[in-house]
C-alpha cells in the first residue's frame, strides 16, 4: 500500500526540483500578472466611478475577488502541462512509462502538484511587494465554513484544471498540433471560469447554467468561496456538483488513454 | 517597387500554404473569433450594471474595442508570426539566412509571412466598428474615415515599433521568454478608456507608452472630430518609437554572432 504513494512522492521530489530551476520564469510570470491586476484597477476603478455597488459587491470586494484569483492561478491554475504531456506523446518519451508499473496520469499528476507548490510560492513574491499599495483594497468574509470547504474546493479545482489539461495534451494521439484547441479552450475558460469577469454579474439565468459546467468549478468557484461572493447553500452544492464533474473527467481521461493508446504506434524513445 | 514585389511573393505563399492546412485556417480563425468575442461579453456584462466607464457609453466603449481589435488583427496578420520566428532564430543561428538576402534586414525579417486567418478576422473587427458607429448614429466624410484610417496606421507603426523592440531583445537575453506574454498585456490596455486613467498610471500608460493613445485618439477623432495636438502628438510619437526600434534593432544586429549549436 505504501510503495505506490512512495513512487509518486518521489516523482512529486524529482519535479520540485526540475521546477525550481525555472524559478525565474515564474517570478516573472508573477510580475506580469501585477500588470493584470493594475487593469483590473484601472477598468473596474472606472466601471464603478462613484457607484457604490455593482451586482451587491463593492468596489473592495471585486478587487479582493481578482486578487484571489491571480493566486489561486498561480497555485492551482494549468500552465504548460497539456504541452508538456503533448511532447512526451509525440517524441516517445511515454513509451517508458507503459513498461513500467507507473500511472501516467498519477506520475503527471505528481509532477502537476510540484510544479504549482514552486510556482505558488513564488507568486507570493510580487504581492507582498504591492500589498501596502492594495491592503486596504483586501476584505474577507470571516465565517469560518468558508476555510473548511474553500479549502477541499480548491484542492477539487487544480484537479479539475489538470485533468482538462491532460485531455488536451491527449489529444496529440489523434492531432499533430493541440495548440489551437488549447488556446481556443483557454478563451472558454477564462470566460466560463470567471477570469474576466466575476461570472455573478453575468444574467441570472446564464449564472445558473454556468453552474452546471466544469469551467466554474476550475477557478470561480473557490475564490468566490473565500471572498464571499456565495453563500454556504450553493457552496455545499456546489462542492457536490464539483466533485461530479471532477470524477466525469477522471473518467474521460481514462477512455481518451485507453482508445489514444491503441493508436499509438510509440515512435522514437 | 522592389520591396513590394517581394512581400507579395510572400504574401503569396502563406495564401498557399494556408490552401492546403485548411483546418488549421478555421481552427485558428475559430481561435480569435472566440477570444474576440469574450472581450466583447465583457463590455456587455460591464454595461449591465452601469451606463458609462470613465464617461464612455456602451456603444462608444464597443467603438473602441472594435478599434483595438482590427489593430491587433493587422499586426496579427502581416507581423506576429514573423516575431515569434525572429526570436527563435536568432537563438538557433538560423538568423543568418535572412542577413544574406539582399534586402534590409529589418524589412526582410519581419514581412516574410502574413497570417489569412487573422486578416480575415479583421473583417468581424470592421463589422463591431461599423456597428458601433451605426448605433451611434456617426455619419463620418470620406475626410473622416481617412483620418481615422491614418491615425490607425500610426497606432499600427508603434505596435510594430514594440514588437521589434520586443524581439530584438534577444540579442541580448538570448531568453525570449515572455514577449507574447508581455505584448498581450499592452494589448488589454488599448482595451481601456483615456480617461479611466489617473494619477501615475496615467503618467505611465497614456504618456510614456502609448499603448493607450494608440486606439483612443483614432477613435475620439470619430466620436468628437478632428483634435490637432491629439492627432498631431501621435503622429510624433509613432515617428519616434519607429525611429527608437531600428536603432535598438541595428545595435542588436551588431551583436549577433551567429550562435549556432
Amino acid at each position: 500500500m505504501l510503495s505506490p504513494l512512495n513512487k509518486y512522492r518521489h516523482a512529486f521530489l524529482v519535479g520540485l526540483q526540475s521546477n525550481i530551476v525555472y524559478r525565474w520564469n515564474f517570478l516573472i510570470r508573477g510580475f506580469f500578472s501585477m500588470f493584470q491586476l493594475v487593469i483590473v484597477f484601472i477598468l473596474w476603478g472606472a466601471v464603478y466611478g462613484g457607484k457604490a455597488d455593482v451586482g451587491g459587491f463593492d468596489f473592495h470586494a471585486t478587487i479582493t475577488y481578482f486578487v484571489v484569483l491571480i493566486v489561486l492561478q498561480f497555485f492551482i491554475g494549468a500552465f504548460n502541462e497539456d504541452y508538456q504531456i503533448s511532447e512526451e506523446i509525440r517524441n516517445g518519451l511515454i513509451n517508458q512509462f507503459l513498461l513500467k508499473p507507473i500511472n501516467y496520469f498519477c506520475y503527471r499528476f505528481s509532477i502537476f502538484t510540484s510544479a504549482r507548490v514552486v510556482s505558488g510560492s513564488l507568486v507570493l513574491v510580487p504581492l507582498l511587494v504591492i500589498l501596502p499599495l492594495i491592503k486596504d483594497n483586501l476584505v474577507f468574509p470571516h465565517e469560518g465554513w468558508r476555510l473548511a470547504l474553500g479549502l477541499p474546493a480548491v484542492a477539487l479545482a487544480g484537479l479539475i484544471q489538470f485533468s482538462i489539461a491532460y485531455c488536451f495534451g491527449l489529444l496529440t494521439f489523434w492531432f499533430l498540433e493541440i495548440q489551437g484547441f488549447v488556446i481556443l479552450s483557454m478563451a472558454v475558460e477564462s470566460l466560463l471560469g470567471g477570469q474576466m469577469f466575476p461570472l455573478d454579474l453575468m444574467p441570472a439565468g446564464l449564472f445558473r447554467l454556468a453552474q452546471f459546467l466544469p469551467f466554474y468549478y476550475q477557478m470561480y468557484f473557490p475564490a468566490a468561496i473565500f471572498t464571499g461572493r456565495i453563500g454556504l447553500a450553493s457552496a455545499t452544492q456546489g462542492l457536490g456538483i464539483q466533485v461530479v464533474w471532477a470524477l466525469v473527467l477522471l473518467a474521460v481521461n481514462q477512455l481518451l488513454w485507453n482508445r489514444g493508446l491503441r493508436r499509438h504506434t510509440a515512435v522514437g524513445g | 517597387m522592389n520591396y513590394l514585389r517581394i512581400w507579395l511573393a510572400g504574401a503569396r505563399y502563406s495564401i498557399v500554404r494556408t490552401l492546403m492546412f485548411r483546418f488549421d485556417f478555421f481552427l485558428w480563425a475559430m481561435v480569435e473569433l472566440f477570444w474576440m468575442g469574450v472581450n466583447l461579453l465583457l463590455i456587455q456584462v460591464i454595461y449591465e450594471h452601469t451606463d458609462t466607464v470613465a464617461g464612455w457609453g456602451k456603444y462608444e466603449m464597443l467603438l473602441l474595442v472594435g478599434t483595438s481589435m482590427i489593430m491587433q488583427r493587422f499586426i496579427m496578420g502581416f507581423f506576429w508570426s514573423n516575431f515569434f520566428e525572429m526570436s527563435r532564430n536568432i537563438r538557433t543561428g538560423n538568423f543568418d539566412f535572412f542577413l544574406a538576402q539582399p534586402g534590409n534586414p529589418l524589412f526582410m525579417v519581419t514581412t516574410r509571412k502574413i497570417d489569412p486567418d487573422s486578416l480575415a478576422n479583421s473583417l468581424v473587427a470592421l463589422g463591431v466598428i461599423l456597428y458601433a458607429a451605426h448605433k451611434l448614429n456617426l455619419h463620418p466624410g470620406a475626410g473622416d474615415i481617412a483620418l481615422y484610417a491614418l491615425l490607425i496606421l500610426c497606432g499600427l507603426v508603434i505596435h510594430y515599433s514594440i514588437l521589434v523592440m520586443a524581439s530584438s531583445l534577444t540579442f541580448w537575453t538570448t531568453g525570449g521568454q515572455g514577449l507574447e506574454g508581455s505584448y498581450f498585456t499592452l494589448m488589454e490596455f488599448s482595451r481601456l478608456p483615456r480617461e479611466a486613467f489617473r494619477g501615475v498610471s496615467r503618467v505611465v500608460f497614456v504618456w510614456l507608452l502609448p499603448v493607450v493613445i494608440v486606439s483612443n485618439v483614432p477613435v475620439r477623432t470619430l466620436l468628437h472630430g478632428f483634435d490637432p495636438a491629439l492627432a498631431g502628438w501621435l503622429v510624433v510619437v509613432s515617428a519616434a518609437w519607429l525611429t527608437l526600434a531600428v536603432l535598438v534593432f541595428h545595435r542588436g544586429l551588431r551583436r549577433y554572432a551567429s550562435a549556432s549549436s
